[in-house]
């Protein structure tokens, strides 16, 4: 389940990495601190069709915020649908931002920090489901 | 069958409204000449009523506001009733917020004059702009409490479930201790952060502007921070006149000043050393400019847009900061009437422009 995670936050790296390696993915994790170099990442991935299958994004980021993030994904949204589940990862319990994640058609769903085994799970078993690629 | 009053006694309920409503009432002929005034509108303006008959209503207003009033005048010479809002000040009276009725009076079928009856509504326009301000100021501490107080509490939640599984030797449990620590610290600032907001705004009314000299402040400010520039081998130059006075709240300049400079000390370029200058210009009776440029790193101003100065929003990605100095420095230069503006450029450096009474 090849992953990216994009958080301005060292903790919530960390975090994910280490529940990766419990849930037995240790190499299935890309990280970003920076939401600029993540979308130039991808911008330079996605058309290459090297797209991973499962994005964590954060919303409370500098420069780019999540929503932005997303904004900027759109131009790649017909070579995302289907291959890839962007999930948004926040602290925020703001019902603007669940509404929001429910009406972007690019936003698979949206998480509350903090992540757990549990939440990694479904989205492996989604992603198995799916038969993303 | 139906009786009226005798005209005296209507002249009389009418002159005792006149004489004695706190509502200032004019009566002006086509050419804005005061043909009446009610006592409300002499005590206003500070004069006896033979130095304001006869005049035109523009002698006791600003200009600004000449060509708004000719309008409503002539228009209410056409036979309508209007009413508008102004802010300014009358005679030598303090600017205040005015809901104002202009009232055409028909005689034989033409209108041969207008009265004015003017309401003070400072008092009412001042509390929905505080009621508006409060309600943005809510809307925003939502935004914390949901995103820089939950976001450390949410990892702090994750990182003691993680903990239960660690081996208590290993180098995991140690890093999952030492994430806890920093983001429980976290929480904490957050707290502080809003105490310390919060109690500016409790202060704000009790501020009590004083006369403060811009050149001695500054080298205040600059000599509490002389280790951090002597660190980074970074130089402020103060080209401000001697005896410029600012008039302000003085912990409040001094926080300005420290914030603004402390600022240009953290976000100072890489290749090159700190130069910060701070220039004022202003004469007693002018507002005072006081301009703060550095040469370093500078940040997108397109990007940042008006997040500048809001809280908790920070534009260097590569560097600590909680995004609450720029927050201070704007609350406290709007507590004192001022205004700041900023521009930057990336790699170039930072340009802070400040407006102090």
């Amino acid at each position: 389940m090849q992953t990216l995670l994009v958080d301005d936050d060292p903790t919530v790296i960390f975090l994910v990495k280490r529940l990766f390696d419990y849930e037995g993915l240790p190499d299935a994790l890309t990280t970003f601190l920076s939401p600029v170099e993540a979308l130039a990442f991808l911008q330079q991935q996605v058309p290459a069709g090297a797209l991973p299958q499962v994005i964590l994004l954060d919303l409370n980021m500098p420069l780019l915020n999540g929503w932005e993030f997303v904004e900027a994904l759109k131009p790649l949204e017909e070579m995302l649908r289907g291959q890839c589940l962007l999930y948004i990862l926040t602290s925020s319990l703001a019902p603007t931002d669940a509404r929001r994640a429910e009406d972007n058609p690019l936003v698979t769903g949206l998480l509350h920090k903090p992540l757990g085994r549990q939440q990694i799970q479904a989205i492996r078993a989604r992603v198995q489901g799916q038969g993303v690629a | 069958m139906a009786t009226t009053a005798p005209l005296a006694a209507n002249e009389i309920r009418f002159r005792s409204l006149f004489e004695n409503t706190p509502e200032i009432i004019l009566y002006q002929n086509a050419d804005s000449i005061i043909q009446d005034a009610n006592p409300a509108f002499l005590a206003l303006v500070g004069e006896a009523k033979e130095n304001v008959v006869g005049r035109s209503y523009n002698d006791f207003l600003p200009p600004e506001v000449h060509q708004l009033f000719a309008d409503k005048l002539r228009e209410a010479f056409t036979g309508h009733m209007v009413r508008f809002d102004m802010y300014a000040g009358q005679g030598r009276s303090a600017p205040r917020h005015w809901d104002v009725v202009k009232v055409p009076l028909w005689e034989q079928g033409r209108v041969v004059g207008v009265h004015m009856v003017a309401r003070d509504i400072t008092d009412r326009t001042r509390t929905q702009e505080e009621l508006f301000a409060q309600n943005q100021d809510l809307q925003q501490f939502t935004y914390i409490v949901s995103h820089n107080l939950r976001a450390p509490l949410a990892n702090a939640i994750g990182l003691v479930d993680l903990l239960s599984t660690e081996e208590p030797d290993s180098p995991y449990f140690a890093e999952t201790r030492d994430h806890l620590q920093q983001n429980l610290r976290q929480l904490d600032q957050v707290l502080q952060d809003m105490n310390t907001i919060l109690t500016i705004r409790d202060r704000q009314d009790l501020a009590r502007p004083e006369d403060v000299t811009l050149a001695e402040l500054l080298a205040q400010v600059i000599y509490n921070l002389q280790d951090m520039l002597d660190q980074c081998g970074g130089t402020v130059q103060v080209e401000v006149p001697a005896g410029l006075l600012v008039r302000g709240n003085r912990a409040y300049l001094y926080s300005i000043f420290f914030n603004l400079l402390s600022n240009a000390i953290k976000y100072r370029a890489e290749g090159r050393p700190l130069r910060v200058v701070v220039a004022a210009t202003g004469t007693p009776e002018q507002a005072k400019t006081i301009t703060v440029a550095d040469n370093g790193s500078g940040f997108d101003l397109e990007q940042a847009g008006d997040k500048v100065f809001k809280l908790y929003k920070r534009f260097h990605p590569h560097h600590p900061g909680r995004g609450l100095g720029l927050y201070l420095v704007k609350s406290h230069i709007d507590s004192m009437g001022g205004h700041i503006e900023v521009q930057s450029q990336v790699d170039a450096g930072t340009r802070f422009t400040l407006v102090l009474p």
